[in-house]
């Protein structure tokens, strides 16, 4: 009984320190500033290589963005093993929004059904991260899974296969602003598209899983060394994709405009302090303790 | 030239019969109607009074209510806002299943007989809504991203500010380069990942005659906390319609198998002091989370931390990675909204989704070098200063203070 999957990546800005560049004004300098693969994409790769070490999976990463998204391509292959790699890559591609993106991976998933999965049932599961770092809408995942007929299941914790039944048991968390998180326990059919929640951590606990993933990860060093083999690219022709659908003109939405936030009223009048005054410090100490009741009043 | 005069006719639409009204998607959890449903309400009633009376129209602010039982709460809806409130009460809506719940909203969407139960006269030409707010939570957000892939329109997320106008659009698609005017175009404003931007998107159809296509409704996803709700008014009236929703067999295997509190969630609310570090930490990273730690544990305060951090962005420790850089501890929209007694914030410089977290504080302090850095605005004291100068003399006093006998009495 096998297993398929695939993994949607985006290669993003490094937000780390060293890398991340910001102009005066506190906006990223796209140009100075480095990418890598995104921090949830990489969260999405560990979920794939879960399936792999446990269910056997054979693995696909596809990622739409320009040439050099090859890198995030590569990152996420050291991280899960992949088989193989997908870029769908076209300057008509450029400046989409979120619907249009899910256009093109719509496209290249089901292309990869076509090419891979003759003895099955195509595509088990489609793994992405919760949301792009840069973009931080969090939609193309969810709009990708509703074009190809998949149920969509975001901010996954915790899932495990019976592959004999077909049936995917997961764990979501729920956050909801004024009330308690919500663990929900979900059983589907497959095939679904499962987003992992920022705090996904996959768990070897059995010797024989722990050993597995060892031999893996060392397939996966050997195989980045010579990631380029195991990369596909794909256009727009090669997608059978509608120039009118894809891109800037396949967007619903446009940028109007950009503007700094204005400074919002001012809420609060701040006494403003010198971090140098040690007896300004000892009132603020004070104060700190009388508000917490840990010192009294008198 | 007529071409171009029958195109900016003042609608943003290639048909401008075929959208009406604005939909609201309320979520109920637990029986329970979420505050942003009412801050959203709110918001909706505010454009559509605006646009009624610009536009000498009767569009309605329409209430889309799913789930089991819920027919008491539809009342409510109206007095905060809603003209009219669609409900689907079926036991297979008890939770919020995306794919059941979807395909039910989008169908109501699409439904004439609820359009003609609601204005007869729009009926004849009537496509889909032509605005729709949905929440920007666990629910909404995937929500609006895939009703919106199933109508086939644009979405804006996480907005926290909206206007309704007309403009002048000159666009290489949309348009084909020409200046073309758009009626009735939703302005949806959205801070971008620095918090220091606003980004206005809009949602407009493609008026250029070669790729014509029509993108209705305008919608987005609507941040808890930033719209205010209206005084409810048991007075409002409103017109309620149930509709019968249909499911494919296939969805109805997908199964809620159980519902739990998550126990390990961080318990911010019940600590009486919150103290949360930001990038400013960057320059000791380790020694300053060691200050951060000393001066929580003197204060009994739990730790939150900025979004910037949960992303990882300092190489450390691991034990101090996982401790500390999770979205578990994130302060703001990306994470949690909290009300403690005493706030303090070192090294945050206050973006607008940070300051939406704890803002409800009742006493705020920061620590900060930067005395333009927004977080001032938002604070009662502002010590101006590096926090490894800072925290030391602090900590210091605050130890001088505590009774001497109670820390003898916690030593042993």
């Amino acid at each position: 009984m096998s297993l398929t999957v695939a993994v949607i990546v985006k290669l993003e800005p490094d937000f780390s320190e060293g890398n991340i560049s910001y102009n005066a004004d506190g906006t990223l300098n796209r140009a100075e500033t480095k990418s890598k693969l995104g921090a949830h994409s990489s969260i999405a790769c560990l979920a794939a290589f879960y399936a792999k070490v446990n269910y056997g999976a054979n693995i696909s990463v596809a990622t739409m963005g320009p040439p050099m998204s090859e890198i995030a391509l590569s990152e996420a292959q050291s991280i899960c093993d992949a088989d193989s790699l997908h870029l769908y890559t076209d300057r008509i591609f450029a400046s989409a929004d979120t619907l249009a993106t899910a256009e093109v991976l719509k496209k290249g998933i089901q292309k990869m059904k076509e090419n891979e999965n003759e003895n099955n049932n195509g595509i088990d599961i489609i793994f992405s991260g919760h949301r792009a770092s840069d973009g931080e809408t969090g939609q193309t995942g969810p709009q990708t899974a509703w074009k190809l007929g998949y149920p969509f299941f975001g901010n996954v914790i915790d899932y495990h296969l019976n592959l004999k039944d077909r049936v995917v048991t997961l764990k979501r968390l729920v956050v909801l602003n004024g009330m308690d998180n919500i663990i929900e326990e979900i059983e589907s059919p497959l095939p679904v598209f499962i987003a992992l929640d920022p705090s996904y951590k996959p768990s070897f606990t059995t010797l024989s899983s722990r050993l597995k993933a060892t031999i893996f990860k060392k397939n996966a060093e050997k195989k980045v060394t010579n990631f380029k083999s195991y990369l596909q690219m794909f256009d727009h022709n090669s997608l059978d994709l509608d120039p009118k659908e894809v891109g800037l003109s396949g967007s619903p939405t446009i940028v109007y405009k950009v503007e700094r936030i204005p400074k919002g009223k001012m809420n609060r009048k701040a006494e403003i302090i010198d971090g140098r005054d040690r007896n300004q410090i000892k009132n603020i100490a004070e104060k700190i303790l009388i508000l917490n009741e840990q010192y009294g009043r008198s | 030239m007529i071409e171009n005069k029958k195109l900016s006719d003042l609608e943003n639409g290639n048909n401008s019969n075929s959208y009406h009204h604005m939909l609201v998607i309320i979520e109920v959890v637990n029986g329970v109607v979420l505050p942003v449903n009412y801050e959203m309400l709110g918001e909706a009633r505010r454009l559509m009074d605006f646009f009624n009376k610009q536009y000498n129209s009767n569009e309605k602010v329409i209430a889309v209510v799913l789930g089991q039982n819920i027919k008491d709460l539809c009342n409510e809806l109206i007095y905060y806002g809603a003209d009219v409130v669609v409900y689907a009460d079926d036991p297979n809506l008890r939770y919020m299943v995306n794919q059941t719940s979807t395909k039910v909203i989008s169908s109501i969407a699409m439904d004439k007989d609820i359009i003609a139960k609601i204005s007869p006269d729009f009926v004849n030409h009537y496509k889909k809504p032509r605005y729709m707010f949905f929440a920007a939570d666990s629910i909404g957000r995937h929500l609006s991203a895939t009703v919106l892939a199933e109508l086939d329109s644009g979405l804006a997320s996480d907005v926290n500010k909206l206007e309704i106008s007309d403009l002048e659009i000159k666009h290489q698609h949309k348009t084909k380069g020409n200046a073309l005017k758009y009626g009735k175009v939703l302005e949806m404003y959205r801070p971008d990942f620095s918090g220091f931007l606003w980004t206005t998107i809009l949602c407009l159809d493609n008026k250029n005659p070669e790729i014509r296509r029509d993108f209705h409704p305008q919608a987005c996803s609507i941040i808890p906390g930033a719209f205010a709700p209206l005084e409810p008014d048991p007075k409002r009236k409103g017109q309620l319609i149930e509709y019968t929703p249909k499911f494919d067999q296939k969805d109805l295997k997908i199964k809620i198998l159980n519902r739990s509190i998550d126990k390990d969630k961080i318990d911010f609310d019940s600590f009486k002091i919150v103290i949360s570090f930001g990038k400013g930490i960057k320059e000791f990273p380790e020694d300053n989370i060691k200050l951060i730690e000393t001066l929580s544990k003197l204060t009994g305060a739990e730790i939150g931390i900025s979004l910037p951090l949960s992303k990882k962005i300092f190489k450390l420790d691991e034990k101090i990675n996982s401790k500390y850089m999770i979205p578990g501890r994130v302060i703001g929209t990306s994470g949690r909204k909290i009300t403690p007694k005493i706030y303090i914030a070192i090294g945050i410089s206050g973006a607008v989704q940070h300051i939406e977290g704890m803002k409800e504080a009742e006493f705020v302090i920061a620590i900060n070098t930067d005395e333009n850095a927004p977080i001032i605005n938002e604070c009662d004291v502002f010590i101006k200063g590096r926090m490894e100068d800072v925290l030391p003399v602090l900590i210091e006093e605050i130890k001088r203070i505590i009774s001497p006998l109670e820390v003898k009495a916690k030593r042993k």
